[in-house]
């Protein structure tokens, strides 16, 4: 070691081998750091839930002496829920658990020197020589005062450089927040511990292949767990588990209940041969996985062919919307998760991406659809987007009253099809509340609830077709 | 200086094991691309704007990949900046494909500055005046966002806080890679070369058609030609790659990627620095460019470059029925290189006849101050009509020659439109025709036009005074101008001067303006109680 720093010293004026300088001091402090006595056989457990939360159970061995001391836990995730922590260990007792985050910048490090003595360094700027001085830090208010023996001067006041070297960093500022539990433990040792706590940053969802097949009406489901971790941390060879739910979170603000397109047009009530924790389906990752931070990872879980599925058209029309353009009916498409003629699984939240072959046989992605936690047995019914070639124009074409209390909407519907075969079309006249009444319709509907109307319209091919309706309603 | 090579080959050995645990290839440069362009979901209509390319695009390729026996990853390098990993399809491996990842952490001085905390680096410190530049080793202690304090054999100290030119070099790169990367966990049993297929969706690329209209100077008949406009703002090309744009707006829930962390500036701040002639004040000055106003700046520039347009295929792309969508497709293998837009034949259709009709309406009852009316150019998306193909959505210039003169007579934005629709492309107002609606003096009794008739007498009603719309026409053409009138509900007309037709479930009055004319025309509403 010696040998190599002095070879390095003779080397020092040859500015051109810098770069090898470079690496050889880079391996002699490689070798010169001491490894933190932290445990090698470490074992991460991961549970991941569906809602930007996870478990992780941290499995190391430490080393303590007998009595009170202070244990700090590297490698934690940065956005670790201090108050969640808990520490297991043989034969210890815990005083306290701390959670630092004063961290180290150059201000803090000079705030902290305040009546400390530091080293100031004086370069000449002409010459580069060197001169060295003790000096007080007195104050950092605004700007740095020193007193150097017997005088007092403001750090770098001339505006000539002026190194300040500190002697260590003190002891509670730190890289990145720490963790520290302060224990008692009655006997010395090494003894394996787990650390377990609740961070946000680390989540999953799934995402789905879907190739439909418009030759056979089939569709291929291929299921991929989606992982990402913006915890901050890295968790190396972590075993992982996870958990299709999302457990109340009194923390976490809840989503929009901004009411989407359902998608599960009947909940299943068939049950999954995965294996459940409570009311929640889990979806362990066979192998471990090390989940780095910024990282998108994604494990196969489903792959299903073959399933049965159909395509349509919907269009849903609010109570006294008049479109003054023709407007697209949305593109369907409706299969089953049940065992039978389905995907005989149950999804976890997701997205769900369709794919169909063009005329050269190359998939092509023709839209998706966020599915929720789907039951298995379900029937899914899912939009991908709008259909070109399929329109809806509804019209108020008039509104009349009939009485103190009731009026009469008259609506027109017209449905038209640039596709050169038929299609159906279920059309939806939403906002009916419970009161509204049908009085006259050129086609039967049915009535999905109290609110929505339904016609399942057939528009033949490059053809429209007219549907009118008469709605009372009280005032 | 020959006697410390070996050394130096010694070092390398002892930093790259720590790359990767399990054997790593790179897949090898895409062949047979497939890029399918989806205009943005959001963007109804109109042109799209290359400084911001909400669409996205289904990217399809193929590459040939040798992996050993045993677990291996595969990096795919050079995806789209934009991939959106969980889109991800890769098709052709082994059975084994353990998992996919993709890592969002670029290389960029801050992550350098991250990756090196705890490890050794070289400081350099330059004397101004004589140039020299001493190396020390180096071990950064403090993360890269508030200041740098970093320990030498001297002690602790901060970066660039002494007035002296101070940076650091580092002896790897921290495994972090320039571009986003896709890599794929891999198993196989023997080794192997195989072709595998990769599919992914990425944004950052958008399409739009460009419809130029030249309208007849009688403005009867229109032609009408239309450009195909797809643009790539991503940092990576496609070369000899097969287009395809697709119209129809489609479902994309999940537009939000993980975002790529292209990391902050380092800020060396220091401690005060206030002088006893300045006062307080905090220094503070960028010690690296940060990667991510370089990008932007990037961005920006090429866009100037965007502006001078590859016409390259004069033959029209393919039309296909792709499910409920079109498919259109580049007739030949073409380039789309990075952050470039480019321009293919849609279509080109002659002398189609069209109207030019000018809209006004009346919503409010007490609204009486003039308006210009609006102009649309009318027709039926049919062959009769010398069109009849899907028209998909975009923007378009009409042009009209006067006197041999081309002028601009206005931009439309063009929605999806089927075949057998009508057309109505809306030009924007006309200072020249005005239209002004007002009440008719109702004077002692309310029915100016009508007698009210019994019947409605007795179903209790309330007769509207009358109202009158003067339409006021400024050009030296005749002109066609077309009344909506949005009338209270329940209300109905009982009498007019001028025949009422109906529109989209509304009275609608039809005038012809002679050139320089102007027509007055009244009506009168009445509501049940």
């Amino acid at each position: 070691m010696r040998a190599i720093s002095s070879a390095v010293g003779s080397l020092l004026t040859l500015l051109t081998l810098l770069t090898l300088l470079t690496l050889l001091t880079l391996l002699a402090i490689a070798i010169a750091i001491a490894v933190p006595a932290v445990a090698a056989d470490r074992d991460v457990a991961v549970t991941i839930y569906s809602d930007d939360l996870a478990l992780v159970q941290d499995h190391r061995t430490i080393d303590l002496s007998n009595g009170r001391q202070r244990v700090e836990f590297k490698d934690v995730s940065a956005r670790i829920r201090p108050e969640t922590v808990s520490l297991t260990a043989p034969d210890i007792t815990i005083i306290e658990q701390n959670f630092d985050f004063d961290l180290l910048t150059p201000a803090k490090l000079m705030e902290k020197a305040v009546g400390r003595v530091v080293t100031i360094v004086r370069v000449n700027p002409a010459t580069g020589a060197e001169t060295r001085e003790q000096a007080e830090v007195l104050a950092t208010n605004g700007g740095v005062v020193l007193k150097i023996g017997e005088r007092i001067e403001v750090l770098r006041d001339d505006g000539l450089p002026v190194r300040v070297i500190f002697d260590k960093v003190p002891d509670n500022l730190r890289a990145q927040p720490t963790l520290s539990v302060t224990v008692n433990a009655s006997r010395g040792g090494t003894r394996p511990a787990t650390l377990s706590y609740l961070t946000p940053g680390l989540g999953w969802h799934a995402d789905y292949v879907a190739l439909y097949n418009e030759a056979d009406a089939r569709i291929d489901v291929q299921g991929w767990v989606t992982l990402t971790n913006s915890s901050g941390t890295t968790f190396a060879e972590a075993r992982t588990l996870l958990v299709a739910g999302a457990p109340g979170n009194v923390d976490s603000r809840r989503r929009s209940s901004y009411q989407q397109r359902p998608t599960i047009a009947s909940a299943g009530t068939e049950s999954g041969s995965r294996e459940r924790i409570g009311d929640y389906y889990l979806y362990p990752i066979a192998e471990r996985t090390t989940i780095a931070n910024q990282q998108t990872k994604q494990v196969s879980f489903l792959d299903v062919r073959g399933v049965p599925a159909e395509h349509g058209y919907e269009y849903t029309n609010g109570w006294l919307a008049t479109s003054e353009n023709p407007q697209s009916a949305k593109s369907i498409y409706r299969f089953s998760t049940g065992s039978r003629a389905g995907l005989g699984d149950q999804l976890p939240a997701g997205v769900l991406r369709f794919y169909l072959r063009d005329k050269r046989g190359d998939p092509q992605f023709i839209g998706e659809s966020r599915i929720e936690h789907t039951p298995m047995g379900s029937a899914l019914s899912l939009a991908t987007g709008d259909a070109f070639d399929v329109k809806v124009q509804a019209i108020v074409a008039q509104r009349t009253r009939r009485s103190k209390t009731e009026w009469q909407t008259d609506m027109k519907y017209t449905l038209s099809n640039a596709l050169p075969h038929e299609v159906h079309v279920a059309l939806l006249q939403a906002g009916l509340w419970a009161e509204a009444k049908i009085a006259s319709e050129s086609q039967n509907s049915v009535r999905r609830s109290a609110d929505v109307a339904e016609w399942s319209v057939a528009v033949p091919a490059n053809g429209t077709t007219e549907l009118t309706a008469s709605f009372v309603t009280r005032y | 200086m020959r006697q410390l090579l070996p050394l130096l080959s010694a070092v390398t050995l002892v930093v790259i094991p720590v790359v990767a645990r399990c054997g790593e290839v790179a897949a090898g440069e895409p062949t047979a691309i497939a890029v399918t362009i989806y205009r943005s979901p959001h963007r109804a209509a109109g042109a799209l704007a290359l400084d911001n390319l909400n669409g996205f695009a289904f990217v399809n390729e193929t590459r040939t990949v040798t992996v050993p026996a045993g677990e291996t990853r595969v990096r795919f390098e050079g995806v789209a900046d934009g991939i959106d990993p969980a889109s991800a399809i890769v098709t052709g491996l082994p059975a084994g494909v353990i998992e996919k990842n993709r890592d969002a952490r670029l290389l960029s001085p801050s992550a350098l500055i991250e990756a090196a905390r705890g490890t050794a680096v070289t400081l350099l410190r330059t004397q101004a005046k004589t140039g020299k530049t001493v190396a020390v080793s180096a071990q950064i202690r403090s993360g890269a966002d508030d200041g740098i304090v970093f320990e030498t054999a001297d002690g602790i100290e901060a970066l660039r806080c002494s007035g002296l030119a101070e940076t650091f070099q580092f002896g790897t790169a921290a495994g972090l890679s320039a571009r986003p990367t896709l890599s794929v966990l891999v198993r196989s049993a023997t080794p192997l070369t195989t072709t595998v297929t990769l599919a992914y969706l990425a944004h950052g690329f958008d399409w739009a058609a460009n419809y130029v209209g030249q309208l007849s100077p009688d403005a009867s008949t229109l032609d009408l030609g239309a450009w195909v406009t797809l643009a790539n703002s991503n940092g990576v090309g496609f070369s000899t790659a097969q287009l395809q744009v697709v119209a129809g707006r489609i479902n994309r829930v999940s537009g939000a990627v993980e975002p790529l962390d292209m990391g902050a500036p380092i800020w060396a701040r220091c401690w005060p620095r206030g002088s006893t002639s300045t006062g307080s004040a905090l220094e503070e000055f960028v010690v690296t460019a940060a990667a991510n106003g370089d990008w932007e700046m990037k961005t920006l520039s090429s866009m100037g470059g965007m502006n001078a347009r590859a016409l390259t295929v004069s033959r029209s792309v393919e039309l296909e029925q792709l499910g409920d969508l079109k498919l259109y497709r580049v007739p030949e293998r073409t380039t789309l290189a990075s952050r470039q837009s480019k321009q293919v034949r849609l279509l080109d259709r002659t002398t189609i006849p069209v109207r030019l009709i000018y809209l006004g309406e009346v919503r409010d009852a007490l609204d009486n101050s003039g308006r210009q009316a609006r102009r649309v150019l009318r027709s039926t998306n049919d062959v009769q009509h010398r069109l009849g193909l899907p028209l998909p959505s975009g923007e378009m210039q009409v042009f009209s020659s006067n006197n041999g003169a081309t002028v601009l007579v206005g931009s439309a934005k063009v929605r999806d439109i089927a075949v057998h629709e009508e057309v109505e492309f809306e030009l924007g107002e006309d200072a020249n025709v005005r239209y002004r609606s007002y009440l008719v003096d109702d004077g002692p009794t309310a029915a100016v036009l009508a007698p009210v008739a019994a019947r409605d007498v007795l179903a209790a009603t309330h007769t509207d005074p009358a109202r009158a719309v003067e339409v006021t026409n400024g050009s030296n053409a005749p002109v066609s101008f077309e009344l909506s009138l949005y009338l209270p509900p329940g209300a109905r007309i009982i009498a007019a001067d001028a025949a009422i037709d109906s529109k989209n479930g509304r009275p609608l009055i039809r005038l012809q303006l002679p050139a320089h004319g102007v027509a007055t025309t009244r009506y009168q509403t009445i509501r049940t109680k």
